[in-house]
């Protein structure tokens, strides 16, 4: 039995998906290096992540499944499941077989696998839009903190550049200690950590408050739903909202 | 009156209104603006009632020359007064949006003065923002009953979204509680609105450059509960709404008593219970392919509150089923109950490549405990063998220990996941909620 092993990146797991095709192998599971298990009977081949094999496997899903389906893979990826890797190297070796058909047999496992990885993956992305909070700092940049469940720095910040495109701000994603800067037209994402608390404009504290009062008195009393509004808006989301208990920032 | 103070009077004066969605709207950023507007609507937050907080719902004024008696601002309530300026609405927003507190801006206002008085103040926010402030996010603006047509026209040039509030169901019930309001002074806007939206539709087939004219459509809301109009009524109504003048949305507000009169009921809560079957039923009208008449009828005027309006359809019409599911047309897949258009879309999609069997009905989310009395499988049948309607409609029915934990609004999770939004092509899988 063979397991491929790949660096973690996604050129590398697109890598291994090509190397799986021509070494004729069929690889029992694809994992990346962070979430391997030693066992004797499984045999694993360590893949190295080459730009230019995993740009032919991205053109080839591109070209002979779909746009959608190289999207719903990226995706499935940004989940960092365990088990991402193999559905989506299942998901494509069915796909090229079927073209752009793939989509529609969800009787399958594995698609079905990916296209739910890849719905919550949006699900997050998409609420996420919604529940960063930025605030003012005193050099004028707007600086919003964020510890989404997954990797979705990368798919909100195109909402923001064309939203906020005349500010500068950074989103910085704690959890995997990346940060989205975005300046006049242009972003990239870096490697970020803090060392200190970020000093704060004057007026922040002010709006801040009135966020929060308003927050509080556009409730209905005689409907209050605890439950309903942690539904829609988990618990450990709120260590960022401002409207929320102890997240206000202290003047 | 300090910013705080005015923000806490008019945004608590505004909660009652329902609408909070921001969806609809495709308005893009200009170079230099702040803002744009997202088809599928954001949500920013959930307030403690677990309603969204989408748009910064406020009202202008809460001064008021009317005295609609079901109304908290009634000219002769005992209560809190404050006016904003055009400007202190105008910076809230702005300063809410770039902290991405919120969608946009939901401007409504008691009667200030008269209706067109309160109109133009309203109009002059708006412009405010667009004009001076370049913001291009969303703003949903409510027409006050009785302001000219032309305020209005001027109004949709800078919004997303207009709403007359129909307020009651009927006339009668106008005339009862809100006796400055009349059915016309409602339906003459909305009929306005309507034919101005689709004028503008065909000029911009020949002319790009035509101004927008409330991309986002009208939408409207009305009270459940505080007059004696049944369910059957309402849905009419709200049938006819969609058909007649292609409204977005209709919402319907549990009655919340905030004063007591001989002419309003006597309840002590809000009969939140029936705001949600007809959100249901609303739903069905509009997404599933159903009729006002086929839901309800003279003799059984009202919705059941035990069980939602697809299963007691369905116990009505037993003669109809089992239905295959490989086989079905579309139609009638929506019309099972624990089908939703989700799961409809799935099965259609998947039974072209292969038949489907039982355990994969369960992944494409269908709901089974309701679906298996009205399905038959590859040709089986997973139901109970000979039992009739009632021990059916006994089945159906949620058991005591869940009604007694899904409150009304919890149950809106699952009712809010078969909303077909979901398929529209775009770029996120936004949670649409019922508050959208």
């Amino acid at each position: 039995m063979v397991y491929y092993i790949y660096d973690g990146s996604f050129e590398g797991l697109l890598t291994a998906i090509y190397e799986a095709y021509y070494r004729h192998q069929n690889p029992e599971k694809i994992l990346s290096s962070d979430s391997i298990q030693d066992n004797l009977f499984i045999q694993h081949v360590y893949i190295k992540a080459d730009q230019e094999k995993a740009e032919r496997v991205y053109s080839a899903i591109v070209h002979k499944i779909s746009l959608a389906a190289a999207k719903k893979v990226l995706y499935a990826f940004l989940s960092e499941s365990p088990d991402a890797a193999t559905a989506i190297y299942r998901y494509l070796k069915l796909g090229f077989k079927l073209g752009k058909s793939v989509d529609s047999a969800l009787a399958d496992p594995y698609v079905f696998r990916v296209h739910a990885l890849h719905k919550k993956v949006s699900q997050e992305a998409g609420k996420m839009l919604g529940l960063v909070r930025f605030r003012l700092l005193k050099n004028g940049i707007f600086y919003a903190p964020i510890e989404p469940d997954f990797n979705i720095l990368g798919i909100i910040v195109p909402h923001f550049k064309r939203r906020m495109s005349a500010h500068d701000w950074i989103i910085h994603d704690l959890k995997r200690k990346i940060a989205a800067f975005y300046s006049q037209g242009q972003y990239i994402i870096v490697p970020f950590e803090l060392s200190g608390a970020l000093p704060l404009d004057e007026e922040e504290f002010d709006y801040q408050t009135l966020w929060k009062e308003y927050f509080q008195n556009i409730a209905i009393q005689s409907r209050i739903n605890p439950r309903l509004q942690r539904q829609f808006m988990p618990v450990r989301y709120w260590k960022h909202l401002i409207e929320k208990p102890g997240t206000h920032d202290k003047a | 009156m300090d910013l705080h103070t005015k923000l806490k009077i008019l945004g608590a004066a505004a909660k009652y209104d329902v609408s909070c969605s921001s969806s609809g709207s495709s308005r893009r950023n200009r170079p230099g603006g702040l803002g744009n507007a997202s088809l599928p609507g954001i949500c920013h937050s959930w307030s403690d009632d677990g309603r969204c907080i989408s748009l910064l719902k406020i009202l202008f004024t809460n001064r008021c020359v009317f005295n609609c008696l079901y109304c908290v601002n009634r000219a002769t309530a005992d209560v809190p007064r404050a006016t904003f300026t055009p400007d202190e609405v105008a910076q809230l927003t702005i300063n809410f949006y770039k902290r991405n507190y919120i969608e946009g801006l939901f401007l409504s206002s008691a009667v200030y003065k008269n209706p067109d008085y309160t109109m133009e103040l309203l109009i002059a926010t708006v412009k405010k923002l667009r004009n001076q402030y370049h913001f291009n996010g969303y703003i949903h603006l409510k027409v006050i009953p009785g302001a000219d047509p032309l305020l209005i026209a001027e109004a949709g040039k800078y919004v997303d979204r207009l709403s007359v509030n129909i307020e009651l169901p009927s006339s009668q019930g106008l005339q009862l509680l809100a006796p400055q309001k009349n059915r016309d002074s409602i339906i003459r806007p909305m009929e306005f609105i309507h034919s101005k939206i689709l004028q503008t539709r065909e000029e911009r087939k020949l002319y790009k450059s035509t101004p927008l004219f409330v991309p986002a459509g009208q939408t409207t809301q009305l009270i459940v509960g505080a007059t004696p109009d049944n369910d059957l009524k309402i849905l009419k109504l709200s049938e006819s709404l969609y058909k007649r003048f292609s409204l977005k949305r209709v919402y319907y507000s549990a009655y919340v008593p905030v004063t007591q009169h001989p002419n309003l009921p006597a309840i002590s809560s809000p009969p939140l219970m029936r705001e949600h079957r007809l959100y249901q039923a609303d739903w069905l009208l509009r997404f599933y392919g159903f009729k006002a008449d086929e839901l309800l009828d003279e003799n059984q005027p009202l919705l059941n509150t035990e069980i939602d309006p697809k299963s007691a359809w369905a116990l009505r019409n037993l003669h109809l089923f089992p239905v295959e599911v490989n086989s079905a047309d579309y139609e009638m897949l929506l019309r099972v109950p624990g089908i939703g258009v989700r799961s409809a879309k799935r099965i259609i999609a998947a039974r072209r490549y292969s038949s489907i069997d039982f355990e994969t009905l369960k992944r494409f989310g269908v709901v089974l405990k309701r679906a298996r009395h009205f399905i038959t499988c590859r040709g089986k049948f997973y139901g109970e063998r000979n039992i009739d309607e009632l021990t059916l409609y006994q089945m159906l029915k949620p058991s005591s220990s869940q009604s007694s934990g899904a409150k009304p609004s919890s149950e809106q999770l699952t009712f809010s996941s078969l909303y077909p939004h979901l398929f529209q092509p775009q770029d996120f899988h936004t949670v649409i909620t019922g508050e959208m």
